[in-house]
């Protein structure tokens, strides 16, 4: 599916590639993101008029409309002021390029362990040293855990909170963009706090809880923390802004995993302690068990997204061992080993780290595992090689911004971002509750959206010239160019008929003026 | 940043048919309804309105002469007329048979062009006093004249099309034998509004009552011919999902760039790019329809007539809805962007 020379991009292209501050896209070249600020976020939207920057836009409203421009349109919310100039790549803030390029890293991460699990290619260095390790924890830990999950299921489902009813809910939203819209605005903060971890880290090096874990912490807190089941469904009602962004992703996992977090996660700074053994023993154990388990991959599943934190500390060699056998599985193991393999690379395996991944990550494992378990195989085969990109198309998108402006939820910009934030992420989103709700082709659609939304972008940008010279013009450029039609109208002429239009002045034989001479008041007599 | 535009002070008290600016000042004739000829000096703010020149019947259109003291005019008192703009003198050159709708004139063959509904064209040759008129006759009531260096475009009612050469036109030869260079129909189904020509002589634009624009090239040759176009503009979808469609009733070719403007009944002026195929500008609606358009002889300012046009069905003509604007177009605000 994939092409394959793109299957292995360079970690220095995909650094290199040109994104856009706005919505956190990224381009094949400048020029395509300079026309696509110029068409998304740039562009005027009472004349069309696409601007080169947004002072230039903000002078062309002034000017010629007479109005104020306060955001920019189609940007991440907090991307959309007008405080900083920004064409194609310049003018980005430092620290925003810093944070963007360590979700890039991350990402690179990600798919490069996706890559592996899905080829069964283990990478250089990451498949040996991670299949030693994750043999820590032994059987009877694990069934113990299953027992406990299966417990947890039990009491979810006797208080009415099924972890099948939610994960539904925050699958379909997850594809259709809310959950994604959401995500995005907690994307960028992870991956700002992200940033702020790894500086305190490089600082502080044991990896202690640090001020950024307790924040990113703060939404999930709550529920991690209470070791009582019974106590979760609580928590997230309870909580609400903060918490309810990372819910929709989030709730399924801790719910159906809540044991394993209340023993691994629980606490943060009982991490080290606790995870100690709680961590390791996934690794050494968890893939190994997973083979031999194989057949009950539910049973797996939850041990694995238990310990989908520690694995990260171990990176790609867990996802390799965990993620092929079970399919299910699989994708799960692998997008938290992603990123955290990265961190690990700076601080060894800490606490914080995975469970900020979780956060946005997890929720595709958690929810597939359990739903969507046969649509996963075919999801992750086209997942790994493939650059980030959002599965969806543009137009849905804006369908889907308009609704969440309605109800208030999340501001329209966020779709784009999704795209852009979660591109990595989404893959597995959508190959697992993305595939289901129909968001696209799902995973092997991986390619294919890559392509599908480059056409559509290039449509718009060349569209616009090309349109000049074809009547049916896009309706984006529409507004500036004037639709052309043949000089012998005749032939279009009577498509046009069928088309509703009214005549200001209908009268094709009199013109207005001579109706208006005729007018009692115009009347006029030669005299001679 | 104050709007690049003022209104003129003292505008007409009745629709406006005509405008145009002088040559080589800001100077501007008005054409009205009301039966004058207003002269304005636009070099400021507000303008000044310099003098009003009364006339038999309403005044159909208005241009300037060999300089800026010398005008002609055409008007529904059958009459084409010179006025000496300083001394206010009005010199009857010819009178058609029906109402004269447009007037035009020639400094390089010193001709003057008068178009009558009477379906006949009138070539005064000014130098030679004497015998001077020329009567040529058309198929159809001439709508609207436009002149290049050596062409005049007559369009006329039934979608017709005449293109003179004007060598032709200022021979002495007997009208019998002046034909016309090219004969055209109108590119567009509907009845022609206003026609103008490229400042380049290469070709022109004409526009219709039904919210449409075509660009053709003199040039008969197939490869020309085949880069004439038409587009739609100066229309409004309604609520109910109708397109409402207003006669484009003013072009004006801007005599530097080469782009066109085009008012409409709608109140719009819309720059356009006629090669490039693009429009440059929409300018903030006006309050009504805009009848006439006219750039100023070096193009740094566009002077924008409105009032209410026929065909809204209004009889009469509210306190306050006819103006002239000027707008000062700013560095290359016309200038086309060429293709891209």
């Amino acid at each position: 599916m994939g092409k394959a020379k793109r299957k292995h991009p360079d970690i220095e292209e995909t650094l290199a590639r040109p994104w856009c501050y706005y919505c956190e896209r990224d381009f094949d070249d400048l020029k395509i993101l300079i026309n696509h600020q110029k068409a998304k976020h740039f562009k005027c939207e009472r004349c069309g008029r696409r601007l080169n920057t947004a002072g230039g836009l903000s002078v062309h409203m002034t000017q010629v409309h007479k109005e104020t421009l306060t955001i920019i349109e189609n940007a991440l919310p907090n991307r959309s002021g007008l405080d900083v100039e920004i064409f194609g790549m310049e003018g980005i803030p430092d620290d925003v390029a810093q944070s963007h390029n360590q979700r890039v890293l991350q990402q690179f991460a990600q798919a490069e362990a996706e890559r592996r699990a899905a080829t069964g290619n283990l990478g250089p260095a990451g498949g040996i040293g991670a299949a030693k390790k994750p043999k820590f924890e032994s059987p009877s830990d694990l069934k113990k855990r299953l027992a406990e999950h299966k417990a947890k299921k039990a009491a979810e489902e006797a208080t009415g909170i099924s972890s099948g009813g939610n994960t539904p809910i925050g699958m379909g939203q997850g594809n259709q963009s809310p959950g994604l819209g959401q995500s995005p605005s907690n994307y960028v903060s992870h991956s700002m706090t992200l940033s702020m971890q790894f500086r305190l880290r490089s600082f502080d090096k044991a990896g202690s809880p640090g001020f950024p874990q307790q924040q990113q912490q703060m939404p999930f807190g709550g529920p991690p923390q209470n070791p009582s089941y019974s106590a979760f469904p609580q928590p997230y009602a309870q909580q609400p802004p903060p918490y309810q962004q990372p819910q929709s992703p989030f709730p399924p996992q801790q719910q159906n995993f809540a044991p394993p977090q209340t023993q691994g996660f629980g606490p943060p700074q009982q991490f080290p302690a606790q995870g100690g053994p709680g961590f390791q023993p996934p690794f050494q154990n968890g893939p190994p068990p997973q083979f031999q388990n194989g057949p009950p991959p539910f049973q797996n599943g939850p041990p694995q997204f238990q310990n989908g934190p520690p694995p990260f500390q171990n990176g790609p060699p867990t996802q390799f061992q965990n993620g092929p056998p079970p399919f299910q599985n699989g994708p799960p193991p692998q997008f938290q080993n992603g990123p955290p393999s990265f961190q690990n690379g700076s601080y060894g395996g800490s606490p914080p780290p995975p469970y900020q991944q979780n956060q946005f990550q997890p929720p595709p494992n958690h929810t597939t595992p359990q739903h969507t378990m046969p649509q996963r195989p075919g999801s992750l085969p086209p997942a790994p090689g493939l650059p980030q990109r959002p599965s969806f198309g543009a137009p849905p998108v804006n369908a889907f911004q308009m609704q969440q402006m309605h109800q208030g939820q999340l501001p329209g910009p966020p779709n784009l971002t999704d795209h852009s934030h979660n591109a990595q992420q989404q893959p597995g989103q959508n190959g697992g509750p993305g595939g289901p709700a129909g968001s696209g082709p799902p995973p092997s659609s991986l390619p294919a959206p890559l392509s599908a939304n480059a056409t559509s972008l290039d449509d718009l940008v060349s569209g616009a010239a090309k349109d000049a010279d074809k009547a049916a013009g896009a309706v984006e450029t529409k507004p500036q160019v004037p639709k052309v039609e043949e000089a012998t109208e005749e032939k279009k002429g009577k498509k046009e008929k069928d088309k509703n239009m009214r005549l200001i002045y209908s009268d094709n034989e009199v013109s207005p003026e001579e109706k208006m001479a005729q007018m009692p008041r115009y009347a006029f007599a030669p005299s001679g | 940043m104050s709007t690049p535009q003022f209104e003129l002070a003292n505008p007409p008290n009745d629709a406006i048919s005509a405008i145009q600016f002088a040559p080589t000042s800001l100077r501007l004739l008005v054409a009205s309804w009301d039966k004058h000829v207003y002269l304005y000096d636009t070099s400021n703010a507000g303008g000044q309105l310099l003098n009003s020149f009364e006339h038999r019947g309403p005044v159909l259109d208005v241009c300037f002469g060999e300089n800026d003291e010398e005008a002609y005019t055409a008007g529904l008192d059958w009459d084409v007329r010179r006025i000496n703009l300083t001394t206010g003198a009005q010199t009857v050159l010819s009178s058609h048979g029906a109402g004269v709708k447009s007037v035009l004139y020639d400094r390089q063959h010193n001709i003057l062009v008068s178009g009558s509904w009477d379906s006949t064209l009138h070539i005064h040759h000014l130098s030679k006093p004497s015998d001077t008129l020329v009567k040529i006759s058309l198929p159809n009531k001439p709508f609207s004249l436009s002149l290049t260096s050596t062409r005049l475009v007559v369009a006329m009612a039934s979608r017709a099309l005449h293109i003179y050469t004007l060598a032709d036109l200022a021979s002495d030869s007997a009208a019998s034998s002046i034909e016309p260079w090219q004969r055209r129909e109108s590119s567009l189904k509907f009845m022609t509004r206003a026609v103008a020509c490229m400042p380049n002589d290469e070709g022109y634009a004409s526009s219709s009552i039904e919210g449409r624009v075509a660009v053709e090239w003199f040039d008969p040759s197939t490869t020309s011919q085949s880069r004439k176009y038409a587009f739609k503009c100066h229309r409004q979808p309604s609520p109910e999902g109708i397109d409402v469609v207003y006669p484009v009733n003013a072009l004006t070719f801007h005599p530097v760039h080469g782009t066109f403007a085009s008012g409409g009944g709608d109140g719009f002026v819309a720059l356009w790019d006629g090669v490039a195929k693009r429009r440059i500008r929409q300018y903030q609606r006006y309050t009504t329809s805009v009848s006439a358009l006219s750039f100023s002889g070096d193009g740094k300012f566009l002077a924008v007539a409105v009032s209410p046009g026929f065909e809204d069905g209004r009889e009469g003509v509210g306190e306050g809805t006819v103006g002239v604007f000027i707008r000062e177009l700013g560095e290359g605000e016309a200038k086309g962007k060429g293709m891209k």
